[in-house]
C-alpha cells in the first residue's frame, strides 16, 4: 500500500484503526460545531488521514485545509470511548502537512509573523509597547471608529484585538527568581514563567509565586528567555519545538526540583508530552520522560498540598471555564474547581456546553479567525448566560479570546488570582 | 343494502373471497361487529359486504412473551377474556358492545386508558391485511421491537375499510394492574386541566386522566397496593376522594356513555387538541350546542387533548361545524344519528391529503373499498381545495 | 445528469457555502455509521432550513437525481449512504430548538438536533424526550425518526414513533407538507407512523415536534452478576412475568463488560459471565415496592452479586459503560461487526446458544450487549482485518440475523435494513409483503429518487434470489467498495 505521507512520523495505523467511525466525537467538535461539515470533524479528519495513509487522497492543499482547521483542542479525545489517540495523530499530521504542502503567500508571511513574535518576550515586549502607545493614545480608537479595521485581513484584526489592556507596570514586571516560603519549606518548585504569558500576565506569575510560597514552596523562576514550544508543536513546526523542549529541560534541570509548576494549561500540556516527543532520541528520551513526570498545573499542585495559609472569603459568582488544554489534553477538571471551591463565599457555576472549545486553541485565534470568533461569541454567550462577577480559567490563549469577546464588565482571571486574593484578603480584580 | 355477504373464516378464504370477486363485485364494504357502522362517513351502495366477524379467534398467545396474535374479526372482550393475569392496555367504549380488533383498529379508536398505552396503533406489533386482488400482505411481526419494513399496520389505523381489508393482528400486552384506584376530583375543565397537568409534572403516572362535568376530573392509579395508595394519597391531597369500587365502575361506565351512548337519534364526535387548549375547545362547543339548542356530553382527556361529544336534541350541524372550525381534521364523526343525511362530517383536510389519495390510490386503484368513507378527502383532487404541495 | 451542471445548479439554489462539490470532502461522506459499503456522491449539500432543503430537492426531483438525506450519520445500516451520482443533503446544519411548551409537553426542533440536547433543552422544566438510543449523544432527531430509533427505556416507554406528534416533511418532489399534527387525532391514515421508520425513504424530515415527559419521581437502577446468560434470561423473565414492566433491562456478557471496563472504568464486575441491569422508575412508592421484588428474583435465579446504584453519578457511570459499549469494544479487538436482531424474549437463550455454536464454527469471538427486555440483542462480532478473517465475521453476522427471523424474530430491532440488509427482507418478507411495501413508497415516491436501493431489496442489487451473503452486485459493479 502506497501511502501519500512521507516517511518521517506518518500517523500510526493501529492508532487510526481505533477509529471505529461512531461520531460519538462531533458534538464536543468545536470546528464542527460552527460548520456543520463532517471534514471539520474529528471523524472526519481521522477518516482523511486514513485515506491519506492509504495513499487514496493526496497530502495537498484541500487535504491541509482541514487538518489547520483543527483547533487541537482535544475535546474529542476526553469524548472518545473507543480511545482513539487523535492527539498523536494530529501531532504527526501537522508537520506533514508544514512539510508537504506548499501554502500561499499571504498565510506564509501570517505563519511567520505568528511564530517570529509569541515565542520571543521580549520582541514580544516591544511590540506590546507599542501596542499600549496605540492603546492609550487614542490612536486604536480612531482606528476604529473610521473603520480601518475592517479593511484590515481578518487575521491582523484578531490580533489586534487581542491585544489585552496592558499596563505599564504589569507589562515591566519581572518575577524574583527566587522566593522564599515563610516557613520551612514542603517543595522545591520551579515556575515556567511562559513567552507571551511573562509579557501579557506578569499578575497571573506574580499571584502564582505568592500563593506557592504562602502554601510553603521554594518556588525557582528561570530567568532565560525561554519557550517550552507548545506554540510551535501545537502548530506542526516540529523541530522548532523539539529544540524548545530540549532547552527547557535543561533549564530546570539546573534547579533540582520536586515539581515543575506550570500555570498556563498549553505549556503545561506540552512539557507533560515532552516525554512522549523525544522518545525517539536515544539521547533525550529518559531525560524528558523523567522531566514530564515532576510536571504539574498549578491548580493541580495546589490541590495535591494541604492548604496552609488561611483562606478569606471571596464573595462571587464565578464562572469557570475549561481550558482545553488543561480539561482535554492533561484531563485536569476537577483539581480547579476543588481549588476554587475550598474559598469561603465563592459560589462556582457550572456554564452550558463546558466543553466546547472558546476558540483560542494555542493560535488557532490568529490562523483560523472567522471559526475563532464564532466559537468565541457562542463561548462569551454562555458565561454570561449564568451571570457571573468573575469568569475564571487556567489559559492564557482562552483569557485573552474570552475577554475579547465577553461583557466588558465581567472581569476574566486566572483561578490562582482567586486563590491569591482569598489568602491575602484583598479584592480580586 | 347489497344482499351479498361474504364470511370467510381465515386468510385464505378472505384471501379467495377478494381475488375471485373483482369483476362479479368490483365494490365492496368491509364490515365488523357493526358497532361502528357510521363512522367516518356514510358507506356508498356496494355490491357485497365482506363480513369479518367470521374471522375470529385467538391464534398464538405468548404469555411469556406478552404477546398474541388474534383474527382481526375477534371482538376484544373476546381476546381480554383469553389472556391471563394480562391485558390488551387499550379500553375503547365500544369494546362492551363486541366490536372487533381490526374494526378497532380501521377507526383509529381509543379509551382513557390512551393517557397511559396510547390506542391500537401503538400497541400492534404486527398485522395481515388483505388487498382489493387477493394480495396477502403482512408487516411487523411477533416481537414487540421491529423496524425492519414499514409499518403497514399504521397505514390502516385510521383507513376505515377504505385501503383494505385487516385478516390478523398481532398485539404487545401488558400486565394486569394488582391494583386499581380512582382518585376523584371535582372542578370545571380548567381546574382539571391545571391539576391533570400538576400531576403529571409531578411524576404520579396516571393510567388514565379523564375529565367530564359530573364526576370532575377522574385520576385512574395501577400499580401495586403500596403504590398506588401512596400516589392516591398525594391526589387526596390537591382535594381528590377515592372511590369505592363501585362508584369507580360507575364512573367510567359514565365516561364510556359519552362516546358510545344508547339514546337514539346522537351524534357523537371525537377531536383533539393542544391539551391546554382543551377547556376553550369544550366551552366553545358546549356553547354552540346551547345556541343550536342541543344537550351536549363530553369526557376529556386532560393529559392527552382528545375529546369526545355527544349530542341530542337540537340541530347538531351548527356544533359540528364549530368543532371543525377549532379542531381542523382532527375531528372524527363517530355517530351522525343527529345530523342530516347530507351534512359534511369531515372538516378541512389535513396538509398531507394529496398523499392520502396517493396511498389510496396506490393500494386501492379501482376504488374497490369503502367508498363514502373518509369522503370527501378522498376525493379526486378537484374536488377539494387542497392546503398541501405549496413549494417553499 | 452531468456533475458540473448538477453542482452548479445546486449552488445557484443554495449558495455556494452549502455546497461541497471538492472531492476530499465528498470522500468524508462516503459512508455512516456502517463503513463496509462507501459510495462517493456527486455533491454534498448544507441546507439552512426547510426552503433551502426543498430547493435542494426540487433540483434533484427536476433532474431525476438520487439524493439521501444525512443526520449525524451513525447509522449503522448504510442508511445514509450516499447514492453514486447522488446528492447527500446534510441536516447539520438545521439546528434550532424552536420553541418549548412545557404546559402540553413537547417541543418543535429542526431535524439536525441531537437526541440528548433536546432533553437537555427542557430539562429545566423537569421534562425529557424519552427515545435514548445509545448514540443519543451525537445523533439526530431527524435520523431517530428515519430509523424509528429505541434505546435501553423503550421497554416501557416506547420507540421514538410514540413520541412524536407531528413533522414537517419535504416530499421527493421538493413539496413541503405535514404529517400528523400539533393536536392527537388527526383524520384520515396514520402516515406519520408510517413514515416514522422508513429510513429516508419517503422524505425528508425537516422540522419535528416531540412529545416530552416529566422526569420519573424516582429511579432505582441495580446491577445483578450472573454465572451464566441464561440465568440472567430467565431472570428477565421471571420479572416480567411478575408483572413488572421495567424502565429498562439490559444484559452484558462476559466479552461486553471487558470492552466496557478497558474503556470507561463504570465498575461492572470484571469476572462474571453475565451482568443483568434492572433500571425502574416511576412514582417512587410504585419503585420501592418492585425494586425489592427484582432483588428478590435475581436472588432467586442464582445471581451472585447485586450492585445498587447508591446516587444518580453512579447510575450514570453504568449508563455510561452501557451506552459505550458498541465503541468500547475498538478497545478489545481491531474490527468488529454489530449486529442487530429480535427474538421472542423466551428464546433469548436458545438465540444465544445458537450464536455460541456459531462463533466457534467460524473460529471468532462473539461480544454480546442486548435490550434484554425486548429480546433485542446486539452481538458485536469481532474480528481481524489484518488477519484476513472479514469474510468470515461477515458470514457470521449475517448467519446471526437469519438466525433471528429464523427463532421468529426480526431482522433489526433498530439499526434498520438501509444498504446492509436490503438483500436479507425476503427472508422475513415473502413477494406480496414487498410488493406492497412498494406500494406505500410509490405513493410518495414515484420516480424512485428518495434514497433509493434502502431498505427494500431491488433486483439490481440483490439479484434473482436475494440472499445475505453474495458479494453485492453494487461492488460487482464498481459502485461501492468493501473492506
Ligand atoms: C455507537 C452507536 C450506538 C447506537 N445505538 C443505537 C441504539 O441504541 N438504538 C438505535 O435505535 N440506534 C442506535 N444506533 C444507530 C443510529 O445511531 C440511529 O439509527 C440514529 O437514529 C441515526 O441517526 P443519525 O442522525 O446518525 O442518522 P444517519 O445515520 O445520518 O441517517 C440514518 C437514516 O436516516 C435518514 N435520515 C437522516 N436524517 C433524516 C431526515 N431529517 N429526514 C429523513 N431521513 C433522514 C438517512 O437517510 C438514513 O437512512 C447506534 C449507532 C452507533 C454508532
Ligand atoms: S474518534 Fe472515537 S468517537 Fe470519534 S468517530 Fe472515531 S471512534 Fe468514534
Ligand atoms: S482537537 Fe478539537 S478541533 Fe480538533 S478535531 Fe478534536 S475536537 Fe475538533
Amino acid at each position: 500500500m502506497s501511502t501519500s505521507f512521507d516517511a518521517r512520523r506518518p500517523p500510526q495505523r493501529e492508532v487510526l484503526d481505533d477509529c471505529v467511525h461512531c461520531g460519538f466525537c462531533l458534538p464536543t467538535c468545536p470546528t464542527y460545531a460552527v460548520t456543520g461539515t463532517e471534514t471539520e470533524s474529528p471523524r472526519g479528519r481521522i477518516y482523511l488521514m486514513d485515506l491519506a495513509a492509504q495513499g487514496t487522497i493526496g497530502v495537498d492543499e484541500a487535504f491541509g485545509e482541514h487538518i489547520d482547521s483543527c483547533l487541537g483542542c482535544l475535546a474529542c479525545v476526553t469524548a472518545c470511548p473507543s480511545g482513539v489517540q487523535y492527539d498523536r495523530l494530529i501531532e504527526s499530521v501537522r508537520p506533514q502537512v508544514e512539510r508537504n504542502v506548499t501554502r500561499s503567500r499571504a498565510d506564509r508571511l501570517f505563519r511567520g509573523l505568528v511564530f517570529a513574535l509569541f515565542p520571543y518576550p521580549n520582541r514580544l515586549r516591544v511590540a506590546a509597547l507599542g501596542g499600549l502607545v496605540y492603546q492609550r493614545s487614542g490612536l486604536r480608537a480612531l482606528v476604529r471608529r473610521l473603520g480601518l479595521l475592517d479593511r484590515l485581513p481578518a487575521r491582523l484584526r484578531a490580533l489586534e484585538s487581542l491585544l489585552p489592556p496592558v499596563t505599564v507596570r504589569a507589562l515591566l514586571a519581572r518575577t524574583p527568581e527566587r522566593t522564599r516560603p515563610p516557613g520551612a519549606a514542603r517543595l522545591r518548585v520551579g515556575l515556567l514563567a511562559g513567552c507571551a504569558q511573562r509579557v501579557f500576565f506578569g499578575d497571573v506569575n506574580a499571584a502564582t509565586v505568592r500563593v506557592l510560597a504562602a502554601e510553603g514552596c521554594d518556588v525557582l523562576v528561570p530567568r532565560d528567555v525561554q519557550c517550552c514550544g507548545a506554540l510551535s508543536v501545537h502548530a506542526g513546526r516540529e523541530d522548532e519545538g523539539l529544540a524548545r523542549a530540549r532547552a527547557t529541560i535543561e533549564m530546570f534541570e539546573r534547579y533540582r526540583l520536586d515539581v515543575v509548576v506550570a500555570n498556563v494549561a498549553g505549556c503545561g500540556s506540552t512539557l507533560k508530552e515532552y516525554g512522549a516527543l523525544l522518545a525517539d532520541d536515544p539521547a533525550w528520551a529518559e531525560r524528558a520522560a523523567a522531566f514530564s513526570a515532576t510536571v504539574r498545573d498549578v491548580t493541580e499542585l495546589l490541590a495535591e498540598l494541604t492548604p496552609q495559609a488561611p483562606r478569606h472569603p471571596v464573595a462571587a459568582r464565578v464562572a469557570y471555564h475549561d481550558a482545553c488544554h488543561l480539561a482535554n489534553a492533561q484531563r485536569v477538571r476537577e483539581q480547579p474547581r476543588a481549588v476554587l471551591r475550598a474559598i469561603p463565599g465563592l459560589q462556582l457555576q457550572d456554564v452550558a456546553e463546558a466543553e466546547l472549545c472558546c476558540g483560542s486553541a494555542g493560535i488557532y485565534n490568529l490562523v483560523q479567525p472567522v471559526t475563532a470568533e464564532e466559537l468565541g461569541q457562542r463561548k462569551a454567550a454562555n458565561l454570561e448566560a449564568v451571570a457571573p462577577d468573575v469568569v475564571v480559567t487556567a489559559n492564557a490563549g482562552c483569557l485573552l479570546q474570552i475577554r475579547r469577546f465577553l461583557d466588558a464588565g465581567i472581569p476574566v482571571l486566572h483561578p490562582v488570582q482567586l486563590v491569591d486574593a482569598s489568602i491575602r484578603g484583598c479584592d480580586p480584580v | 343494502m347489497p344482499t351479498t355477504r361474504f364470511t370467510p373464516s381465515d386468510v385464505d378464504e378472505l384471501r379467495a373471497v377478494l381475488a375471485d370477486t373483482t369483476a362479479s363485485h368490483p365494490r365492496l364494504l368491509v364490515e365488523g361487529a357493526g358497532t361502528a357502522a357510521t363512522t367516518g362517513g356514510r358507506p356508498d351502495p356496494a355490491d357485497a359486504v365482506v363480513d369479518t366477524t367470521g374471522l375470529s379467534g385467538v391464534l398464538r398467545y405468548n404469555p411469556a412473551d406478552m404477546t398474541v396474535a388474534v383474527r382481526a374479526g375477534t371482538p376484544l372482550t373476546q381476546v381480554q377474556a383469553e389472556l391471563a393475569g394480562q391485558r390488551v392496555a387499550f379500553d375503547p367504549a365500544r369494546g362492551r358492545r363486541g366490536a372487533t380488533v381490526g374494526g378497532l383498529l380501521a377507526t383509529a379508536d381509543g379509551g382513557p386508558a390512551r393517557q397511559q398505552f396510547g390506542v391500537l396503533r401503538d400497541l400492534v406489533i404486527g398485522a395481515t391485511v388483505v388487498l382489493a386482488d387477493g394480495t396477502v400482505a403482512h408487516s411487523g411481526g411477533h416481537v414487540i421491537k421491529n423496524v425492519a419494513g414499514y409499518d403497514l399496520a399504521k397505514l390502516f389505523h385510521g383507513s376505515l375499510g377504505t385501503l383494505g381489508v385487516v385478516a390478523e393482528v398481532v398485539l404487545r400486552l401488558h400486565p394486569l394492574p394488582r391494583h386499581v384506584v380512582t382518585v376523584a376530583v371535582p372542578g370545571p375543565a380548567e381546574e382539571a386541566t391545571r391539576t391533570g397537568t400538576d400531576l403529571l409534572g409531578r411524576g404520579i403516572e396516571p393510567a388514565a386522566l379523564e375529565w367530564t362535568p359530573d364526576s370532575g376530573l377522574l385520576v385512574r392509579l395501577e400499580g401495586t397496593e403500596e403504590g398506588v395508595l401512596a400516589r392516591a394519597g398525594a391526589v387526596e391531597a390537591v382535594g381528590g376522594t377515592i372511590l369505592s369500587d363501585d362508584a369507580q365502575a360507575a364512573a367510567w361506565a359514565g365516561v364510556d356513555a359519552v362516546a358510545d351512548p344508547a339514546a337514539p337519534g346522537t351524534t357523537v364526535l371525537r377531536a383533539g387538541t393542544l391539551p391546554s387548549d382543551g377547556p376553550g375547545f369544550v366551552a366553545t362547543l358546549a356553547a354552540a350546542a346551547a345556541r343550536a339548542g342541543a344537550d351536549l356530553a363530553v369526557s376529556s382527556g386532560v393529559g392527552t387533548g382528545v375529546h369526545t361529544v355527544a349530542l341530542t336534541g337540537g340541530d347538531h350541524a351548527a356544533v359540528l361545524a364549530a368543532a371543525h372550525a377549532a379542531a381542523g381534521p382532527a375531528v372524527t364523526v363517530l355517530r351522525h344519528d343527529g345530523l342530516d343525511p347530507d351534512a359534511p362530517l369531515w372538516g378541512p383536510p389535513p396538509a398531507a391529503v394529496a398523499l392520502l389519495r396517493a396511498v389510496k390510490q396506490r393500494f386501492d386503484p379501482t376504488g374497490r373499498f369503502g367508498a363514502g368513507r373518509l369522503s370527501p378527502w378522498l376525493a379526486p383532487v378537484r374536488d377539494v381545495p387542497a392546503t398541501e404541495g405549496v413549494p417553499a | 445528469m452531468d456533475r458540473v451542471a448538477l453542482q452548479a445548479e445546486l449552488v445557484a439554489a443554495l449558495g455556494a457555502d452549502a455546497v461541497l462539490t471538492d472531492p476530499v470532502s465528498l470522500r468524508a461522506y462516503e459512508c455512516d455509521g456502517l463503513t463496509g459499503y462507501r459510495v462517493v456522491p456527486a455533491c454534498v449539500v448544507l441546507p439552512r432550513d426547510t426552503a433551502q432543503v426543498a430547493a435542494a430537492v426540487r433540483v434533484c426531483a427536476r433532474n431525476g437525481v438520487p439524493f439521501v438525506a444525512r443526520g449525524a450519520g451513525t447509522g449503522l445500516s448504510g442508511g445514509a449512504l450516499p447514492v453514486a451520482d447522488g446528492v447527500v443533503i446534510s441536516l447539520q446544519r438545521l439546528r434550532a430548538v424552536v420553541s418549548v411548551d412545557p404546559v402540553n409537553r413537547r417541543a418543535v426542533v429542526e431535524p439536525g438536533v441531537t437526541n440528548l440536547d433536546i432533553s437537555r433543552a427542557v430539562a429545566a422544566h423537569g421534562l425529557y424526550f424519552a427515545p435514548d438510543p445509545s448514540s443519543q449523544q451525537v445523533c439526530t432527531i431527524g435520523g431517530n425518526v428515519a430509523e424509528n430509533s429505541g434505546g435501553a427505556h423503550c421497554l416501557k416507554y416506547g420507540f421514538t414513533v410514540h413520541h412524536i406528534h407531528e413533522i414537517e416533511v419535504v416530499l421527493p418532489d421538493g413539496t413541503v407538507t405535514t404529517l400528523g399534527g400539533p393536536a392527537p387525532h388527526q383524520g384520515g391514515y396514520d402516515l406519520l407512523g408510517a413514515f416514522i421508520g422508513s429510513e429516508g425513504t419517503l422524505g425528508i424530515v425537516t422540522r419535528i415536534t416531540v412529545k416530552l415527559l416529566p422526569r420519573p419521581a424516582a429511579v432505582q437502577t441495580l446491577v445483578a452478576d450472573f454465572p451464566s446468560v441464561e440465568q440472567a434470561g430467565d431472570t428477565v423473565t421471571a420479572i416480567v412475568a411478575a408483572g413488572i414492566v421495567p424502565a429498562a433491562v439490559e444484559m452484558m456478557d462476559a466479552l461486553a463488560i471487558e470492552a466496557v471496563e478497558a474503556a470507561v472504568s463504570a465498575g461492572y464486575s470484571r469476572d462474571t459471565a453475565a451482568a443483568l441491569i434492572v433500571e425502574l422508575d416511576g412514582p417512587p412508592a410504585e419503585v420501592t415496592a418492585q425494586f425489592a421484588e427484582v432483588e428478590r428474583l435475581c436472588h432467586e435465579h442464582g445471581t451472585t452479586k447485586v450492585h445498587v446504584a447508591p446516587t444518580p453519578e453512579a447510575r450514570a457511570a453504568v449508563w455510561k459503560g452501557r451506552k459505550a459499549a458498541f465503541a468500547a469494544v475498538g478497545r478489545i479487538s481491531p474490527n468488529y461487526f454489530v449486529q442487530d436482531g429480535v427474538v421472542p424474549r423466551t428464546r433469548l437463550a436458545e438465540a444465544l446458544t445458537r450464536i455460541g455454536e456459531l462463533a466457534d464454527e467460524a473460529g471468532l469471538r462473539v461480544a454480546n450487549v442486548f435490550h434484554a427486555g425486548d429480546g433485542n440483542l446486539h452481538p458485536l462480532v469481532l474480528y481481524s482485518e489484518a488477519r484476513g478473517e472479514h469474510e468470515r465475521a461477515e458470514h457470521l453476522s449475517s448467519s446471526i440475523a437469519e438466525l433471528c427471523v429464523d427463532l421468529g424474530g426480526s431482522l433489526s430491532g433498530e439499526h434498520g435494513i438501509g444498504t446492509d440488509k436490503a438483500c436479507s427482507m425476503p427472508r422475513q418478507y415473502d413477494d406480496a409483503d414487498l410488493a406492497t411495501m412498494t406500494l406505500l413508497r410509490r405513493a410518495f415516491d414515484p420516480d424512485d429518487v428518495c434514497n433509493p436501493g434502502k431498505l427494500l431489496p431491488t433486483p439490481r442489487l440483490c439479484g434473482e434470489r436475494p440472499g445475505p451473503h453474495r458479494p453485492h452486485p453494487l461492488e460487482a459493479a464498481g459502485l461501492i467498495e468493501r473492506i
